[in-house]
């Protein structure tokens, strides 16, 4: 039998997702990139708002990300914006979710089975 | 910084989180805390409670504790492998140092006892006996203090990392044991005017009574100094653990 590509684990890749996304628009440091996915999502999705760092820094690490420390009111701050690789991360993140949220709808409507999700 | 991040840093330390990952995930912790604490009271709630519900918005330990132990390249050589850090990199650093003093010692030959056979043998006389002195004294200063330092520098790794005694023990031992048997060999070439030779050997110890009790005294003697920050390291940490 052919192998397939599989998606073991539905919240794979969501928090770089929506944290490549928001980046992409403007530099951001964790504390508004939290806010904003409470706000863009309606609180939908709310996670510990901790765990978002590890999540930025490995996107740094992965060269997905630049950040810089800033300095605001008198506070310094760590900004994050996107990197060429990022934005072609983003790409693909936003297709693969585009196409699963598709599909996920289509079997939610009663639709024909759909593509196969890469 | 606040007592639950004091403790987040222990965790992460311990399951072998690079420190430098560490001290910046708590500093945008903390910074966020702030943030998190400020937006809470604006909506009216007491310092105590903002507080508390600020660090409820944050995350619980476990959650902030597993974000980074998951990932594999947020980890520390330490953590990845130890036997390198510490039975390998510890030897290569020693052996780097004394390349260092053996080529220290070839430019003393050189410029202070041209004619002599061994640098070990001949005596400068003149103006420039002095200079020489003070010269080749720091050179063996350097080279008998070189296995302390390493063992300094491989007891402040494993402090950094919280690690446990096992693994600078096995380092501090090799570095003892090549610290105690290194031996240096010079000698000139029989062309005449011909360039010195110095070479080194480690881990010998000529087979007789002698040598091997001097070897294994200068072999503890190397340990117990270069033991010794790591040993007042884990005391303080057993009596003062918080600091």
């Amino acid at each position: 039998m052919a192998a397939r590509a599989t998606n073991p684990n539905f919240m794979n890749g969501v928090p770089e997702l929506l944290i490549l996304r928001l980046v992409q628009q403007q530099e951001m440091y964790g504390y508004e990139i939290v806010q904003a996915i409470r706000n863009r999502t309606d609180a939908v999705i709310a996670v510990g708002e901790g765990v978002v760092y590890p999540v930025l820094h490995g996107l740094e690490g992965d060269g997905a990300l630049k950040s810089r420390r800033k300095t605001v009111n008198s506070r310094s701050r760590i900004y994050y914006s996107i990197t060429p690789r990022g934005s072609r991360r983003l790409a693909e993140l936003s297709e693969s979710w585009t196409n699963l949220a598709d599909a996920i709808q289509r079997m939610l409507t009663g639709g024909q089975h759909g593509a196969t999700i890469q | 910084m606040a007592q639950p991040f004091n403790e987040l840093r222990e965790r992460l330390l311990r399951a072998g989180v690079a420190p430098r990952h560490v001290r910046r995930y708590l500093n945008e912790l903390a910074d966020h805390l702030a943030d998190l604490r400020a937006e809470e009271e604006r909506a009216g709630r007491s310092r105590a409670d903002a507080e508390s519900a600020a660090l409820i918005r944050l995350g619980g330990m476990d959650d902030l504790a597993k974000a980074m132990t998951e990932q594999r390249h947020f980890q520390s050589w330490c953590g990845r492998a130890p036997w390198a850090m510490f039975g390998l990199a510890p030897l290569l650093f020693l052996a780097g140092a004394y390349f260092v003093a053996c080529l220290y010692l070839w430019c003393g030959w050189k410029i202070f006892l041209p004619g002599a056979d061994t640098p070990f043998s001949g005596v400068p006389t003149g103006p420039i006996y002095g200079l020489a002195n003070i010269y080749f004294q720091a050179g063996k200063f350097y080279y008998y203090s070189a296995p302390i330092l390493v063992g300094w520098t491989l007891a402040l790794v494993a402090a950094r990392q919280r690690l446990k005694a096992v693994w600078p023990t096995i380092g501090l031992v090799l570095i003892a044991w090549m610290g105690a048997t290194a031996q240096i060999h010079a000698s000139r070439t029989t062309v005449p005017g011909g360039l010195g030779h110095i070479s080194m050997n480690f881990f010998t110890l000529a087979p007789s009574g002698q040598n091997v009790s001097d070897g294994l005294l200068h072999a503890l003697v190397i340990f117990t100094l270069a033991a010794l920050p790591y040993l007042i390291w884990r005391l303080q940490q057993a009596f003062y653990p918080s600091a």
